[in-house]
């Protein structure tokens, strides 16, 4: 992979954006780009720069905004990173340019609460059918501890509620 | 011909994990197959931002109840990255050495079950067998035959002698020849032959397509092993091959993994002659600097990638955590596509799926 290549390529393909890229530690490379311009951007290095293989899609709610991060692998790594707003976050889908994208988004969707428009499947990957608590790994107050187990009567009909 | 929709799992003697197949079968072969994950999530990448970085080796060693040590060896290499320690050479060669027993092990324990599900209960019980020379291995070096605590970030915890080398070398030895004898069933054995062969077929082209890792992907003819292109603990220090084959079926599955082992057994060897001396370990602080890492290694399945983020606290803000199964996973239903019924228990055997994995 030749990162200099893939600036070119993306800089021509976004003149009106600043394309920079950021080196990280065991040879990864991270490049910022606006949510709208992922799609073409993978579409172009696949043809142009020969980016095959999509190690994953990492999606994080960093607390201001939910993070994707496209992590590419050629030899060396590399990253492209989007942010997007934390309320009604959408994205266009991958899947059509890289079948492999599907679960990873699929994962990223239950996890995050992120739509990708035009996924061909988009059930939940690991979550139960029937979850309709908040997506998981959006930051939340962490649950409170479990109730000690062996307590009172009292205190086990407190935390499993009447009935149980 | 009529067609019929059979459940498979969440239970199953063909499954020795949780998964739940829809198979749609016409006649006796499958035409199309919808798979339902999630039985065994146990939300890992969340438990790991609750705890701190050190808690975080124990949990994610236990992403895996197979391939354990490497999960501990890519994660601690990310947070060491994060930190810019540099770990000491006989740490690094440690750990390179469990991760290449622990390769043997998983290969063994999946021809094992390869062979248990063709019904060839004879190799299922040689491979468990001869599987225990490298647990026994691990055991001694570390107390733990599959959770070994092996890591540490900034080192190791477990150290060889000469006297245990010894007895290690000879151990290599004796599982090599049984290795031969396995080689000398997969390649000349014809009821091997005749229910792997052109069974479960998968084109380069798919591999590339679906982003499939590994020895399945090598069993396909993709040239493809971190351990060689983006070299990580030792792997720089060590010479060995990257078995790849070209028939892309359950067969050159078996020949890639069992080959693969014989490269284990010569690159522990490598590593014991030119193991270097000095420290295990070298002191980590408890806070991390503000930054993001992507690590990966080749675990037995193939890459696993972990990126983690740091908020400078001493716990990760981020642990995203993925590994090899999830995309042969994704694969399945294409490779399931016009097989026989009575092959399914093979072609899943032959991707070698660990759920636990997958789930997380």
């Amino acid at each position: 992979m030749h990162l200099e290549a893939i600036l070119q390529t993306l800089r021509e393909t976004f003149p009106a954006e600043t394309i920079e890229a950021q080196a990280l530690p065991i040879d990864e490379t991270f490049i910022a780009l606006p949510p709208d311009c992922v799609h073409l951007a993978v579409q172009v290095l696949i043809e142009r720069n020969d980016l095959g293989h999509l190690s994953t899609i990492t999606g994080q709610d960093t607390g201001s905004e939910i993070e994707l991060l496209y992590h590419f692998w050629d030899g060396r790594g590399l990253t492209l990173k989007t942010s997007l707003p934390r309320e009604g976050v959408h994205i266009t889908t991958i899947t059509d340019l890289i079948s492999g994208a599907s679960y990873y988004e699929r994962e990223v969707s239950e996890m995050l609460g992120v739509t990708f428009d035009g996924h061909p499947d988009p059930r939940p990957l690991l979550l139960p059918d029937d979850w309709d608590g908040e997506a998981p790994l959006r930051h939340q107050p962490l649950p409170p501890s479990p109730p000690e187990l062996g307590g009172t009567e009292g205190g086990r009909r407190g935390a499993g509620g009447e009935g149980r | 011909m009529t067609r019929i929709t059979i459940p498979i799992g969440p239970q199953h003697p063909a499954l020795k994990e949780p998964l739940s197949f829809l198979l749609t079968a016409e006649g006796e072969r499958i035409v199309d197959s919808v798979l339902r994950l999630g039985y065994v999530h146990r939300g890992l990448e969340r438990i790991c931002q609750q705890r701190s970085y050190v808690q975080n080796v124990h949990v994610v060693e236990r992403v895996c109840g197979i391939c354990s040590h490497v999960h501990t060896t890519v994660y601690c290499q990310g947070v060491e990255a994060l930190l810019g320690l540099q770990v000491p050479p006989r740490a690094l060669y440690l750990r390179t050495l469990m991760c290449e027993l622990e390769r043997i092990h998983s290969h063994l324990l999946w021809l094992g079950v390869l062979a248990e599900h063709i019904g060839f209960t004879t190799i299922f019980m040689y491979a468990w067998r001869d599987r225990e020379i490298a647990l026994d291995i691990m055991e001694e070096l570390s107390g733990g035959r599959v959770a070994h605590a092996a890591n540490v970030i900034g080192g190791v915890r477990i150290d060889v002698d000469e006297a245990q080398m010894d007895s290690i070398l000879v151990r290599l030895d004796d599982l090599e020849r049984q290795i031969e004898t396995f080689l000398g069933v997969i390649q000349h054995e014809r009821s091997f032959q005749a229910r792997t062969r052109g069974v479960g077929h998968l084109s380069a082209d798919q591999v590339r397509r679906y982003c499939v890792v590994g020895p399945v992907a090598r069993a396909s003819g993709v040239d493809v092993d971190l351990r060689r292109d983006a070299p990580y603990a030792a792997y720089d220090r060590v010479n060995f091959r990257v078995i790849t084959a070209q028939a892309g079926d359950v067969w050159a599955c078996t020949v890639v993994r069992t080959l693969e082992i014989v490269e284990s057994l010569h690159i522990c060897r490598q590593l014991l002659a030119e193991l270097p001396a000095g420290p295990l370990t070298v002191r980590a602080p408890r806070r991390v600097p503000p930054g993001e890492v992507v690590s990966r290694g080749e675990a037995p399945r193939g890459e696993l990638i972990y990126y983690i983020r740091s908020d400078g606290s001493d716990r990760p803000a981020r642990v995203k955590i993925r590994t090899p199964t999830l995309t042969t996973l994704l694969i399945l239903p294409d490779q399931l596509r016009g097989v026989h019924t009575a092959d399914m228990p093979a072609v899943l055997a032959g991707v070698d799926l660990c759920i636990a994995c997958a789930d997380r």
